[in-house]
Parts: structure tokens; C-alpha cells; sequence
């Protein structure tokens, strides 16, 4: 029985060939390969040409190939062992061909996943690293060039301020007044560039501080009810009165998103209404979950466009009657989802659109506290205690030094001491009793806030003590939190103007 | 007409062109579907060198190995020449030339070797200028397998080499 099935199952898988030292067959079984005798034995696969000249024939040899690859003239292919036998005792050379065609395929298989894998796996690493290099190179590059323009723009709007004050006929203060527009627009645009590298890069952080949410959208109210009534436009403020009164968040990132959706549905809205609503939905563990919704009867967006409406640099309108640099949008949502909250948007050419955030806003339980007014009233009521104070001013760019020269000369307060490198900061400070440094970041030679760090160890009563303001255009979180821990009191951003620059100056002065 | 027979190897980590390389040269294709090689595949095509000489080069596409000195002693038998390849696009893929190459230099001194950098279809000619010191060895060719291009000339010139 078993000789029966034997014959019935089993397959030979085994070839053995005899060759003489010409390579040709002397016999074969030809289990898997037809070979007649006096065949080249070359002809089944190159593989074999040339095997003589691996070993010499008339010694004792036993080599074996793993995995070769064979094809028969049917074009069967098989993936075989093969085995090489040569005799000292003038015994025709032996080959052995094992079929393991099987074995090998799943083979192919574990190693064609593998090494996918492996591939995939590295092309994703150097991807990620080269988007991680233009990222950086951009953000480098903003940084910088933002850095740039802002010493000029100090100089152009510190210097607006300045003239503003002088003798002008009534042209020259237009004249004025469009050139500290254009810086302040310029301003704007520079701060959204730096704010969307921010974004996009997960550099921005929101500030965690209790405010007056109401008193928030009041002064929005009072703000935008003058511009929509220079349009002739009606602006309703529908205002839940149930939402807490105290929040905790960014109030700065609030308004800054509720602005430009705001301002936006004034700039393309020509005549109707621009409707500001603001409903709690429900409330749990301490969240109000608010719908607000900015809706226009303005110009609209095109269907096939909405998509690419938060996108950076994005300006779906290219006529020039809409200015911008459409980061505006692509800003509220970055905040918006910062926030943990959601914006979509809905539009109808010609008809208008509506802009809605669902968002959950997080308020104290205690809903009496009223620390907030007071705390501002009574900065308001500081008042200065000498009657002129020394202020050294360390900064190389010389526009940067006139500006600031000339708004704390006007003040008559002040004497200014100006040094413009590291080296000399320390040797003036030694020297003289001052009551506030402001002092610029990027130096030659030390830094500013390397500077801080050193006047701070200096062994004088005073180092440990005085306010030292930063002056700079790098005001990434970290570059913030670097600055404080370097011992440096309060920032300057710039470009600043002549009210910033004074009312951070008093701030600090006792 | 003189006519000689020769073995020559392809090397390098698997997914690097060389079976690619092999089948532009033999058969003037290219597919980006991924095969990879098990074992040994083995390819014949004669080469004209100069008017009365041809070579027949018997090519032996090896499994790509991560590590050089892994490859099957039995497969670099009776070696006529070396074809290294590697991936200009992946790092990994060079990381080691260096050592490899010396390491093929000691072990097959006479051996004539050629290295080359593929997949430059995928790179531009400038990244190649200013990354040629990254390989740590200049290669003797930047091929295409994809577009063919420099392909025929790495095997006509070992060919060259392999009867001078």
C-alpha cells in the first residue's frame, strides 16, 4: 500500500547530473531539467559557465550553492540548492539540484515585507528630517527678517510721534498721519507673519489668566459700532448675559480672534448688517460651552473656495479695494484650535458668510471677584518719586538710540546714558547709580540678556534690584521665557512707540 | 574575434537598484514595483568592447545584505569583477561604504571594482555636488536605473577592465 501511495505522492524534487571536465552531460535523471547526453551543461543558467574554474576538478570537492534561481525552456522557474561533488579518483563531477522552490517563496515573501518596512521606514525618517530643515530654514528666516525690519519701523514710528509734537503747517501733519498709518499696517502685517510662523510651528502659547469676559465683547462693541457706523452698516451684538462674567484664558488671543473675524465681516460687507452673537449651550465641571458666530451681509465666498479660506496667505479676493495679507484667518484658526475649540465656515456669494466657533471657556466658581479692577486702578495711581532719573541705554543701532533719546528728552525727566556693546554696560553700570537699563537683545558681542545675567552677579546693592527692560523683535516663548530667566524685568517689543515705550518705563520706575 | 567569459557581482543593501540596474542593462526595462531578490539571480549578455572583442559578462544579482561581509562565501567564487551599488536618496544605504569598500580592496585585491550611486532620477545635479563628501567614497558612476542613464557605461567599462 504504501509503495501505491508512494507513487501516487511523491514527487521527486532532486536532480542528479554527471558532467566530464568539458562541462558536458555525461547523464542525467532529469527530474526537473532536460538534458540529452553531450549537452553543454551551461545551457539550463548561465550559473553554470565557467564552474570549472572554481575548483579543480581532479581533487575532492563538495560545494554548495544556496537560492539560485533556474528556469527550465518551459520557462518553469525553480529556486533550487545546488551541489557540486568533484572525485581525486577520476569519477565523472557530480551535481545535485534540490528543488525547495516552496520554501523559498515564502521566504521571498518575509523578506519582501521586511525590507519594505525597513525602506519605508527610512524614507519616512529623512522626510520628516528635510521638512523639519525647511521649517526651521523658514522660521529662521522670519525671525530674521522680522528682526530686520523692526529697528527701521522703531525709528519711523518713534520718530512720527516725535515730529507730531513739533510746529507743522496742517499738510505736513496729514503727511504725518499717512506715514505713521503705514507704519503701524506694516507693523500689523509683520506681527502676523511672526504670529502664523509661531502657530505653525507650535511656538505660541496661550497665557492662563482670569479676565472679565463681558467687559471684553462691551469694549468690542464700542470699538466696532464706530467703524460699522462709518460704513453705514448696523452691527448687533447678541450677547448671551447667562455666560460667566470671569474666564479663565488668553484674553489677548480672544480678542485677537473675535477682532478679525469682526473686522473682517466690516471689510467685506458694503451695506446690511454684521451680527455678533455669542449663546452659553451648557455647562460642566467648571466649562461653559459657547456657539459664537460672526455673520455678514457681505460680498461672500465662492463654494469651491471655502476650503482654502484659513489657509496662510490665502487672499480669496485679489482686488485691491480688500488689503491684507490673509494671514488673518489662518491665525483665528490656529487659535481657535489652540484653544481646544472649533471654527467652520458657511457662505453664499453675494449673500454673505457666517463664521461659527463652538468653544469651551473655563470659569472660577466664585464668581464675585472683583481683585481685577482693582489691581488696575491702582497702577494707574503710581506716581514718580524723583525727580529725574538715570537711565542707561544699551544698543547699537543708532536710530534706535535718537528715537529713544529724543521721547525721554521731551519728557524732561531722564538723563540717558548710551553705551552700544556689552563690555561697556558693565564698566557704566560700576560707575554710575542708575535707576533702569533698557537694554538691546542681539549685540555685538554679548548678548543682552547674557549681559542681564552678568550685571545681576555683579557684587553692587543696586544689580540685584534694577529694572532692566529688554528691547527686542524676538518674542517666541522661549526667547520670553530666556529673557526672565537671565534676569531681565519686563520687554520692550519692537518696533515700540513713544506711549509704549514711556508707559513700560514709569511702570517699572519707583 | 576574441571572446572571454566573466563573473562579475553586484553588492550593496537590498532596495538600491541592482536588479534594476541589471535589467536596463540586459534588457532595457524598468518597473518600480519592488521585487526583492532572494538568493542569486544569475544574467548573461555579451558586451562589445572594441571591434574584434566581446565579453561575456555572466552577472550574479545577489541579495542585498546590510552588512557586506554576510554575503554567501560560495556565491563570490571564481569573481571576475564588483559592481558596488548604494542609494543616493538613503543614508543608510552608504553609512558604511567606506569600510565596505576597503573591506572588498583587502579581501579581492585584483579584483576590479566599480562603485555606483543610483536612484539620481530622484536627486538633483546640485545635491549631489555639495553631498559628494557625505558618501565617504567618490563613486566611479551616479546612475539611473529608472532613465538608464550611465547604466550601460558601468558594465562596458568593468568589461574593459576585466581583459585588459
Amino acid at each position: 500500500m504504501l509503495e501505491t501511495y508512494r507513487g501516487k505522492y511523491f514527487h521527486p524534487r532532486t536532480q542528479f547530473i554527471t558532467i566530464d571536465n568539458s562541462g558536458n552531460v555525461l547523464e542525467s535523471d532529469n527530474v526537473l531539467f532536460l538534458l540529452k547526453k553531450g549537452d553543454e551543461i551551461g545551457t539550463i543558467s548561465p550559473f553554470f559557465e565557467g564552474l570549472s574554474t572554481y575548483f579543480e576538478v581532479d581533487e575532492d570537492n563538495d560545494i554548495k550553492f544556496t537560492c539560485i534561481h533556474l528556469e527550465n525552456k518551459d520557462k518553469k522557474e525553480y529556486t533550487c540548492d545546488i551541489e557540486f561533488k568533484t572525485f581525486a579518483s577520476d569519477q565523472p563531477t557530480l551535481i545535485i539540484i534540490h528543488d525547495f522552490s516552496d520554501h523559498y517563496e515564502y521566504y521571498q515573501e518575509v523578506a519582501q515585507s521586511r525590507n519594505e518596512s525597513v525602506i519605508n521606514s527610512q524614507v519616512l525618517e529623512l522626510q520628516n528630517k528635510y521638512l523639519k530643515e525647511k521649517e526651521d530654514f523658514k522660521n529662521t528666516f522670519i525671525a530674521n527678517f522680522s528682526h530686520e525690519l523692526r529697528n527701521p519701523l522703531t525709528g519711523i514710528t518713534a520718530f512720527c510721534s516725535v515730529l507730531q509734537k513739533t510746529d507743522m503747517s496742517l499738510e505736513q501733519q496729514d503727511y504725518v498721519e499717512v506715514i505713521q498709518t503705514s507704519g503701524d499696517h506694516l507693523r500689523n502685517m509683520i506681527g502676523d507673519i511672526l504670529e502664523v510662523s509661531k502657530i505653525e510651528v507650535g511656538k505660541l502659547t496661550l497665557n492662563e489668566e482670569l479676565f472679565n469676559f463681558h467687559e471684553l465683547i462691551q469694549m468690542l462693541e464700542f470699538t466696532y459700532s464706530v467703524k460699522a457706523k462709518q460704513k453705514n452698516i448696523e452691527l448687533v451684538i447678541d450677547f448671551d448675559d447667562k455666560i460667566p462674567k470671569y474666564i479663565e484664558g488668553d484674553k489677548t488671543r480672544f480678542k485677537q480672534v473675535f477682532e478679525n473675524l469682526i473686522g473682517n465681516a466690516l471689510k467685506f460687507t458694503s451695506s446690511g448688517k454684521v451680527t455678533f452673537s455669542i449663546k452659553e449651550n451648557q455647562r460642566r465641571a467648571r466649562k461653559a460651552n459657547i456657539n459664537i458666530s460672526v455673520q455678514d451681509t457681505g460680498i461672500g465666498i465662492p463654494s469651491e473656495k471655502l476650503d482654502e479660506v484659513f489657509k496662510s496667505f490665502t487672499q480669496l479676493n485679489n482686488s485691491k479695494k480688500y488689503s491684507g495679507t490673509g494671514l488673518g484667518l489662518s491665525i483665528v484658526k490656529g487659535l481657535v484650535e489652540l484653544m481646544d475649540g472649533k471654527i467652520t465656515v458657511e457662505s453664499k456669494e453675494n449673500v454673505g458668510s457666517i463664521f461659527r466657533i463652538n468653544i469651551n471657556l473655563k470659569y472660577p466658581i466664585n464668581q464675585e471677584n472683583n481683585s481685577l479692577e482693582k489691581k488696575s486702578d491702582i497702577e494707574g495711581e503710581k506716581s514718580l518719586s524723583k525727580e529725574k532719573y538715570n537711565v542707561l541705554l544699551a544698543e547699537d543701532s543708532e536710530l534706535i538710540q535718537m528715537s529713544v533719546l529724543k521721547i525721554l528728552a521731551q519728557e524732561g525727566n531722564f538723563f540717558l546714558d548710551m553705551i552700544t556693546n556689552g563690555e561697556d554696560a558693565i564698566e557704566s553700570i560700576i560707575h554710575n547709580e542708575y535707576d533702569l537699563i533698557l537694554m538691546d537683545i542681539r549685540m555685538p558681542g554679548t548678548h543682552g540678556d547674557e549681559l542681564t545675567k552678568m550685571i545681576r552677579s555683579l557684587p553692587i546693592q543696586n544689580c540685584k534690584t534694577i529694572p532692566i527692560l529688554a528691547l527686542t523683535a524676538n518674542l517666541y516663548d522661549t526667547d520670553k521665557k530666556r529673557y526672565k530667566k537671565m534676569g531681565m524685568t519686563d520687554i520692550i517689543e519692537k518696533p515700540f512707540d513713544e506711549k509704549t515705550l514711556l508707559k513700560k518705563i514709569y511702570k517699572h520706575l519707583k | 574575434m576574441k571572446k572571454a567569459s566573466k563573473k562579475i557581482i553586484l553588492l550593496g543593501h537590498f532596495g538600491v537598484g541592482k536588479s534594476s540596474l541589471i535589467r536596463q542593462f540586459v534588457e532595457n526595462t524598468f518597473t518600480s514595483d519592488y521585487k526583492v531578490t532572494i538568493g542569486v539571480h544569475i544574467l548573461k549578455k555579451e558586451v562589445e568592447i572594441s571591434s574584434d572583442e566581446t565579453v561575456s559578462l555572466i552577472i550574479w544579482d545577489l541579495e542585498g545584505y546590510d552588512d557586506i561581509k554576510k554575503t554567501r562565501a560560495s556565491y563570490l567564487l571564481g569573481t571576475h569583477g564588483f559592481i558596488y551599488v548604494f542609494d543616493v536618496t538613503r543614508p543608510a544605504t552608504f553609512e558604511n561604504l567606506k569600510d565596505d569598500i576597503t573591506y572588498l580592496t583587502d579581501q579581492y585585491a585584483n579584483t576590479p571594482l566599480k562603485v555606483v550611486g543610483n536612484k539620481i532620477d530622484l536627486v538633483t545635479k546640485t545635491y549631489l555636488k555639495e553631498n559628494k563628501d557625505m558618501f565617504g567614497v567618490a563613486p566611479d558612476f551616479f546612475t539611473s536605473a529608472k532613465t538608464g542613464d550611465k547604466v550601460n557605461d558601468i558594465f562596458i567599462a568593468l568589461a574593459k577592465e576585466l581583459v585588459k
